[in-house]
């Protein structure tokens, strides 16, 4: 290995390079755009601003309603996180850890959930919410991202609880604690790092979903980050150096926690992209 | 299993909760939507059956044909652009190599930014008076290869795939470098002790060794190119003159913009019944090349 020569050296890196710029160049550009001077911008897309325009931020975060859309994001993203996570690691448990009748049959139901695009299902929910006046409020994407990563999720916490000895429980059995009590102070705990996974999981498509959010809300003023900043991008055409500061807003907090958490979120995707 | 006393009622409410959302949620739905399917419906009136006369009608319309070649159009370069690029990518980042994490991290960042930021970006890259790609064409001399890249009938799909190639290249490289970092070293060693290196052990030992990953990653790419919405909605909204409409963006207009429901639902049966055949399919495939 020591012997590989100084020109495949630079061929890989320079492709790595390569690969590593693209990748990052639009990034770069349009957040050294997003502080320049509508005319600076027109006049070169290219070159460093003058003067760094921090009246773009504060003006985008303004007319964008950035505040607002930031809310609806978090109040949504955790609530339906939090919801499918406990319910499905509840499942999970059950699944895991129980022998009953028609567990197989839960399970591939359960699984079925991934194979379904949720475009052959968005008119039915689209009606469903209408139907129980839940059309347009927070609760009509809490329950379907909560409905379609239960998949995800009780496949996740299934195959790790399944890996557990069985004479975990025991211990509590011994003790006289119930089936939920074992679930909460004895399975739950060692099942950290799944549910790790599967919150980060959650939390990003989860934070990044668009289509309901376009098809269920109506109202700006309950529409997510998202669906916000596309409309603001669609109606605000006249200032692309603003269109810049609202979009790199939203990309600001998504990138501390991709680089803050990466080494779980790449393990987390690949294990949730192996879903056929 | 187990003997506590009860249990049989905690299976039960513990799988109920989860169970009704999901169940109410996206399973009825599937069959509602099937329902819809022979129905002739705006959503307001009552609703008429009109047995399979959806189905026939879009069959009928070329505009439909038009998003199912966009469909196959963008599977095939998500195949083609996606799997080797990433293999290449983690066969390249397979070793120990200064800044391998950092090109990994690059390398994924575009798949944990949402789609919709995504199709922003890249619509100012696009752009035509001010757009990145333009602007560098000018001004390394090539002003006549600067083009309208979402606005141009020829242009636009293709655009819209260079995009969705940058955005998911990420994903499949890390899924191969998983792959490729649990063949054992035993199986490299060995390969190296007969003389295999470089090139020639990655074709004939690593990418056999992962083939199932391969495979796995084939049938991802091609499920998750039949749900691309976001992207083109954003950066095309499916024009110009429905080049690049999709199914998704297609069943998306019919039902919310022209309040077809009926219609607009048997499009989506279309869509989950064309990914679930070309999923089988490649899958019967890989089967008979095992064999």
């Amino acid at each position: 290995m020591e012997k590989k020569s100084l020109t495949f050296k630079v061929f890989v890196y320079s492709f790595l390079s390569l690969f590593a710029i693209v990748n990052v160049f639009p990034l770069f550009w349009m957040v050294v755009d997003s502080f320049k001077t509508e005319q600076e911008y027109a006049a070169n897309p290219f070159s460093f601003p003058k003067i760094l325009q921090f009246s773009n931020y504060s003006k985008a975060w303004e007319v964008a309603n950035m505040s607002t859309y930031f809310v609806n994001s978090i109040i949504i993203t955790f609530v339906s996180l939090i919801v499918t996570v406990l319910l499905g690691a509840l499942a999970a448990y059950f699944l895991a850890r129980f022998q009953f009748k028609l567990r197989g049959f839960t399970y591939a139901l359960f699984l079925l959930g991934m194979l379904v695009p949720i475009h052959a299902t968005l008119i039915p929910i689209f009606m469903i919410m209408k139907e129980i006046n839940l059309l347009d409020t927070h609760l009509s994407l809490i329950l379907p991202y909560t409905a379609f990563h239960l998949s995800l999720t009780v496949f996740i916490l299934e195959g790790f609880m399944r890996g557990f000895p069985k004479d975990l429980e025991e211990s509590g059995v011994m003790d006289g604690a119930g089936v939920f009590r074992i679930f909460w102070s004895i399975i739950l705990p060692i099942t950290r790092p799944a549910l790790a996974t599967v919150i980060i999981l959650n939390f990003i498509y989860n934070w990044n979903e668009y289509l309901f959010a376009l098809v269920l809300l109506s109202s700006s003023a309950l529409k997510t980050l998202p669906l916000g900043l596309s409309n603001f991008v669609g109606v605000e055409t006249a200032s692309l150096t603003l269109q810049m500061a609202a979009i790199t807003i939203a990309l600001i907090p998504i990138l501390i926690f991709y680089l803050l958490l990466q080494k779980q979120l790449v393990n987390g995707m690949t294990a949730g992209s192996v879903k056929g | 299993m187990h003997t506590l006393k009860g249990t049989k009622y905690a299976i039960f409410f513990g799988l109920l909760p989860a169970l009704i959302i999901y169940l109410g949620i996206a399973v009825v739905p599937i069959g509602m939507s099937a329902y819809y399917s022979v129905m002739n419906w705006d959503g307001i009136q009552p609703m008429a059956f009109v047995g399979i006369d959806n189905y026939t009608e879009i069959f009928k319309d070329d505009i439909f044909w038009m998003t199912v070649k966009n469909n196959v159009f963008i599977m095939l370069t998500g195949i083609v652009g996606q799997i080797p690029a990433g293999l290449f990518l983690a066969l390249l980042l397979n070793r120990k190599m200064r800044g391998a994490g950092f090109f990994r991290t690059i390398g994924f960042l575009p798949v944990v930014i949402s789609s919709v930021m995504v199709s922003l970006i890249w619509g100012m890259v696009y752009n035509t008076e001010y757009g990145m790609l333009n602007s560098i064409l000018s001004s390394i001399g090539l002003e006549s290869w600067r083009q309208n890249w979402l606005g141009d009938t020829s242009w636009s799909l293709i655009s819209i795939s260079i995009t969705y190639i940058w955005q998911n290249c990420g994903l499949f490289m890390v899924i191969f470098l998983a792959a490729l970092q649990n063949i054992p070293t035993e199986v490299n060693e060995a390969a190296e002790l007969d003389g295999a290196t470089g090139f020639k052990k990655s074709m004939l030992i690593t990418i056999p060794m992962i083939r199932g990953t391969i495979l796995v990653t084939a049938v991802y790419s091609i499920s998750n190119s039949f749900r691309v919405f976001d992207l083109i909605q954003i950066m095309t909204g499916g024009g110009p003159a429905h080049v690049t409409e999709v199914m998704t963006i297609y069943m998306y207009n019919n039902a919310f913009m022209n309040m077809r429901f009926g219609y607009g639902s048997a499009v989506s049966v279309l869509i989950l019944l064309f990914s679930l055949i070309v999923v089988s399919i490649v899958n019967r495939v890989a089967k008979e090349k095992d064999a």
